[in-house]
């Protein structure tokens, strides 16, 4: 699905000079739960930046479903994104002015080719996915934090993307709504196949999915199932 | 996509409603100035219906105060010039030649109808002076001497509202409880007061000397031949003045006066296109302003975009549409009012002039809004996903 080979990412700024990703080697392969974790400042957005063709490595190459991104325009960049992958990131990321049907639509109005009322209907099939039915009409600042993530977790979905990466989902969360969200993605994982690249502080939540991989200084040292591997698989 | 974006400015009419009063005011002030060039500039291309160039205008102050005395000069000055071999042909006229700051108007009634017009006392050579088109009937002249009725030449606009399509040829009008007019002739157009006024109802008076015995005119216009200049002037000034000891004499191209009504015609209009372009200016430094203070504060709905699949260019073409959206609510606003003017008929102006400037106006805001957007939104474009999205 996702390969990196030899990813470096290096920020130069006038002053210094700050290598976020050395050395990164990766290969996320379909239907995969990964989580990634690390200590703060250690590379794990500028990851997941990378992964979702968000932004550029310094060296190294990204390859989606086996093909090197490295010579596309932004144009198709943009189409990939809006194809194969979603974002649910921790500060939720809402549109404030829009509903919440008109945020979680937002997707497909970049897709050529899908009605309006297909639109609608997908988004309120996404909305039901994450139990919000009943909230098509308020507006972000009218929800919980839950909800607000919900929402975000409606809106990477609603295209049917291949990969969701979602950039410390529940670190805005309560333990009780983080445990509704990681559900909800633990659902959409073994129900619909969708591999998901989670960056999470939290252990507990990175236990429940198959695959963990420890981030220090920009590097990767270690990668390894879970016990709930062995335990899904069972 | 559009409905997206009339969606979102509209949800967020709250903060952009000061955008949209600022165009709609803005649209207003350059609708009634537009309005006003165009009708200047509708004027100025319609026929005068004279020809002024080589036309002098000579004004004379009497030092008496004899009629009698006075008249009998003044027969002696006509007779003068008329004898100049440069003078192609002469009209005593009364002070409001063409392009002068005077006016004399007087109604007319036709049956039921009374119509305000222009009126110009005038000699049977003026037609010749002023190279004046008769398109019906004739101008008057000797033929006219010992008429029972005073003959008249009228303008087209003037047959039109007093006859409505009716033959004006012969038709008499009372003048006063003792006499009448009879219209002898019909012009095309007479519009002496300045290139850029409308045409007013006019119609031309004959003076007969002999029978207006009373009568004081102090101005001749004359027709000289091409080329004629400063030395024939002194010349002709010079003998006139020896006939009319102790008068006043000025001599005016009728081109001179002509600039000068052009000037005092020109005038507010620069004034008002300035201020118009100050207020526009303002307009402009505030849109863009508010333009791009929104693109800082929308980084993470500009991020978010490119995340889930717009390019940079669907985000620049998003922040034109939206300007153009809002521009929209204000040009709903600004034209609803504007059109009422054409509709109402508030001021005596054709639609046409108020269409045309309500066209004019629409584009201007419209090219304002783009050209405003322009920077902020190609700003917003080259923001790179990743630091609009990166979490504080
Ligand atoms: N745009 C940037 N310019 C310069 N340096 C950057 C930029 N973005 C990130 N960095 C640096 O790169 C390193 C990795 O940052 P990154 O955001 O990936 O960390 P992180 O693992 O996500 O941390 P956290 O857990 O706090 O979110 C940090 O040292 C950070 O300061
Ligand atoms: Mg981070």
């Amino acid at each position: 699905m996702i390969t990196l080979k030899n990813i470096e990412k290096v920020y130069q700024t006038k002053t210094i000079e700050t290598v976020a990703l050395h050395n990164v080697n990766l290969h996320i392969p379909k239907g995969e739960f990964v989580s990634v974790m690390g200590p703060s400042g250690c590379g794990k957005s500028t990851l997941l930046n990378i992964m979702g063709l968000l932004d550029e490595p310094t060296n190294g190459i990204v390859e989606i479903d086996g093909l090197p991104i490295s010579r596309y325009k932004d144009k198709e960049l943009a189409h990939i994104r809006n194809q194969k992958l979603g974002f649910v990131f921790q500060s939720y990321h809402l549109i404030n002015d829009l509903s919440v049907l008109d945020n979680v639509e937002l997707p497909l109005l970049y897709r050529t080719g899908v009605s309006a009322a297909e639109t609608r209907r997908l988004a309120l099939t996404a909305l039901e996915k994450v139990g919000l039915s009943a909230r098509t009409k308020h507006y972000p600042t009218q929800l919980s934090g839950g909800q607000r993530q919900r929402v975000a977790i409606a809106r990477a979905l609603i295209g049917q993307p291949e990969i969701i990466l979602a950039d410390e989902p529940t670190g805005n969360l309560d333990s009780v709504m983080g445990e509704e969200i990681m559900n909800i993605l633990l659902n959409l994982n073994r129900h619909d196949g969708t591999s998901i690249v989670m960056v999470t502080h939290d252990e507990n939540m990175a236990m429940k999915t198959e695959r963990l991989i420890r981030f220090f200084d920009g590097q990767q040292v270690s990668d390894a199932k879970t016990s709930a591997y062995d335990y899904q698989k069972v | 996509m559009i409905r997206h974006l009339f969606k979102l400015i509209w949800n967020r009419k709250r903060s952009n409603f000061l955008l949209i009063t600022e165009i709609f005011f803005c649209f207003l002030v350059l609708f009634a100035v537009l309005s006003l060039i165009v009708y200047n500039v509708r004027n100025y291309n319609k026929p005068l219906g004279f020809k002024h160039e080589n036309v002098w205008l000579l004004t004379m102050r009497p030092d008496t105060d004899s009629t009698a005395l006075n008249r009998q000069t003044l027969e002696q000055i006509l007779q003068r010039t008329k004898g100049f071999q440069e003078i192609e042909s002469v009209s005593l006229t009364n002070s409001n030649a063409p392009f002068a700051f005077s006016q004399m108007t007087t109604n007319l009634t036709y049956g039921q109808k009374e119509i305000k017009t222009d009126q110009f006392e005038v000699q049977d050579d003026f037609a010749e002076v002023m190279q004046m088109q008769v398109s019906k009937g004739r101008w008057f002249g000797p033929a006219d001497n010992g008429a029972h009725h005073k003959p008249i030449v009228i303008s087209k606009a003037l047959e039109r509202q007093l006859f409505e399509g009716e033959d004006p040829i012969g038709k008499v009008l009372p003048r006063n409880d003792s006499s009448s007019y009879q219209v002898v002739g019909v012009v095309d157009h007479y519009r002496p007061s300045s290139e850029y006024t409308a045409e007013e109802p006019a119609f031309f008076n004959r003076i007969y000397l002999p029978e207006n015995e009373d009568e004081f005119y102090g101005e001749i216009l004359m027709r000289v031949k091409p080329g004629m200049g400063v030395e024939f002037e002194e010349r002709m000034v010079k003998a006139l003045s020896g006939i009319g000891k102790g008068w006043t004499m000025e001599v005016a191209t009728l081109e001179k006066m002509r600039q000068n009504k052009e000037k005092v015609s020109k005038v507010p209009m620069i004034a008002l296109a300035i201020i118009c372009g100050f207020l526009i200016l303002n307009v402009a430094l505030g849109l863009f302003g508010v333009l791009w203070y929104n693109i800082n504060r929308r980084n993470s709905e500009i991020g978010l975009r490119r995340a889930v699949g717009a390019s940079s260019s669907q985000v620049y073409r998003q922040f034109i549409g939206e300007v153009l959206v809002l521009a929209t609510f204000g040009l709903v606003l600004g034209v609803a009012f504007a059109i009422q003017f054409p509709l109402l008929q508030v001021f005596d102006v054709e639609s046409t002039v108020y269409f045309i400037a309500l066209g004019i106006a629409v584009g201007m805001i419209y090219l304002l809004a783009v050209g405003c957007a322009f920077y902020p939104s190609r700003q917003a474009a080259a923001i790179h996903p990743a630091i609009a999205l990166h979490e504080e």
